[in-house]
């Protein structure tokens, strides 16, 4: 277990705390995670960063069961995931992807997938939530720029409350303009209570986002701290 | 000697035909000639022989029974062989075929429709297996292509809290519906476009339109009932597999590191 980020009992408040032990993930005879130990506290938004390959994706995808590691343990609130119905234990740990995933029909079709109809009230809070107008809601989904969908997607998953909120590179297919508004909502989410994880390859964007950053190298943590620290230590291997 | 002779052009002028396709295919840079070629020799092969053993079991219902069970191998073999890499993928072709082939089968003797005879049962087995197993290959095929080109979205889907059943349901659709396109086509069009098997060999075998109508009409409908059900039951043990415990889904392509 990485000594650096053990996790420290006896915390206030836990809700949507998340503690990775010992993760591991292997694919064949390839090590991707190998013995990840991390804790992701509520109202703080850490970025995992590191170097293509370095198992940032395997990592976030562990933590709501996308991936299933081989070995080790990831606790919601003190309680192993595994144990958890992976439903519930999606809607609790939410997860935006690299590209917005857009389904057929209108901004209300979308926002409502899967709930039992929710009222117009609580979809135009999800959509305000993630800098996006009313007045979307009857608009086609496909017709959204890729910067709006991706935050249309943020509001899809704010809609079902969680408690963690997981990002994997939110803004590598976005303009400048999008990235921006984008990384403005990433960094306020945090003051809703919720515990944000996002990857990103950037460390700049780390710096201008994150409170604190994961650097993992090869599978494993090689560093934990602010991100411009971490920037600082590693500028060069981290930074393509 | 007429008959002879006439037997031997035909199969002379047949195979100009396989000739002149692999001919085309080369010119066309398909790399598909020995495809064709293996097609056409098995073609030869299987239905050579498969005359001889008809005409061995056609008085015993138990070795007609033994020879629709080897079919079934067979049919579960070539259907799961289109699939890719699915967990148990024969036993779950074989399955599917056995459903639908089976269920239309049942249908017909059980209803008296046609005496349960080795006359009637095998080609009309052999049909509905032939039929299933189109729909098989195609329904799990389509299903694995399905959810590979829209593995991003099912994802998607699941990380909303949705089980994986539902996370696949489209695309389960989808892959059905693919796999029936040639079943409807066929007998939609019968008649307009295409003059099917049973209903030419009826004719050149001297039987009259009428009599060629009904028969081809009865086995259209059979195989539109064989292929729906073995289409619908294929994509749903094709989903199966590639639901892994955890409300995943388990693909071999992984998304990249």
């Amino acid at each position: 277990m990485n000594p650096t980020v053990r996790p420290q009992p006896g915390r206030s408040h836990d809700r949507g705390r998340l503690v990775v032990e010992d993760l591991s993930l292997e694919r064949g005879n390839r090590k991707l995670l190998d013995e990840v130990c991390a804790i992701f506290e509520p109202g703080v938004v850490t970025a995992i960063v590191g170097p293509s390959g370095a198992g940032k994706t395997r990592l976030l995808r562990c933590l709501n069961r996308l991936d299933e590691p081989t070995g080790g343990r990831v606790l919601l609130d003190g309680v192993d995931h595994r144990s958890i119905d992976p439903r519930q234990l999606r809607r609790r740990v939410g997860m935006i992807f690299q590209l917005p995933a857009v389904f057929a029909g209108d901004v209300r079709a979308n926002l409502s997938y899967g709930l039992n109809d929710p009222d117009e009230e609580e979809l135009v809070v999800a959509l305000d939530a993630a800098a996006l107008p009313a007045h979307l809601l009857g608009q086609e989904a496909s017709t959204l720029s890729v910067g709006q969908a991706q935050r249309m997607c943020i509001a899809r998953a704010l809609l079902r409350r969680p408690e963690c909120l997981l990002l994997d590179e939110p803004t590598a297919s976005l303009d400048r303009d999008a990235t921006t508004a984008v990384e403005q909502l990433v960094a306020s989410l945090a003051g809703q209570d919720l515990a944000v994880v996002m990857v990103t390859h950037d460390l700049l964007q780390a710096a201008r986002t994150a409170d604190r950053a994961l650097l993992l190298v090869a599978g494993r943590v090689a560093a934990v701290g602010p991100a411009d620290e971490i920037q600082a230590r590693w500028p060069t291997e981290s930074a393509s | 000697m007429a008959d002879g002779v006439r037997v031997v052009s035909r199969a002379v002028v047949a195979s100009a035909v396989v000739a002149l396709a692999v001919a085309a295919a080369r010119a066309r840079g398909l790399h598909i000639e020995r495809e064709l070629l293996v097609a056409a020799g098995r073609a030869l092969l299987q239905l050579g022989a498969v005359a001889l053993v008809v005409t061995a079991v056609f008085d015993q219902l138990g070795l007609s029974a033994l020879f629709l069970l080897v079919m079934l191998a067979a049919a579960s073999a070539s259907a799961a062989g289109r699939w890719g890499n699915v967990a148990r993928a024969r036993a779950r072709a074989l399955a599917a075929i056995g459903a639908g082939a089976g269920t239309v089968l049942a249908v017909v003797f059980a209803s008296g429709a046609f005496e349960l005879q080795p006359r009637f049962l095998i080609p009309l087995a052999g049909i509905v297996i032939g039929g299933s197993m189109t729909a098989t290959a195609l329904a799990g095929r389509r299903l694995g292509e399905e959810v590979g080109d829209h593995v991003g979205t099912i994802e998607a889907r699941l990380a909303l809290g949705i089980s994986a059943r539902q996370a696949l349901a489209p695309h389960i659709s989808r892959a059905a519906v693919t796999a029936l396109i040639p079943a409807i086509d066929q007998t939609k069009n019968v008649g307009l476009v295409t003059l099917p098997g049973a209903f030419v060999g009826m004719l050149l075998g001297g039987a009259s339109p009428i009599e060629a109508a009904q028969v081809q009409l009865t086995v259209l409908f059979l195989l539109l009932g064989a292929e729906s059900i073995a289409a619908i039951v294929a994509t749903h043990l094709v989903a199966n597999a590639l639901i892994a415990p955890g409300e995943r889904i388990e693909l071999e392509t992984q998304p990249p590191l």
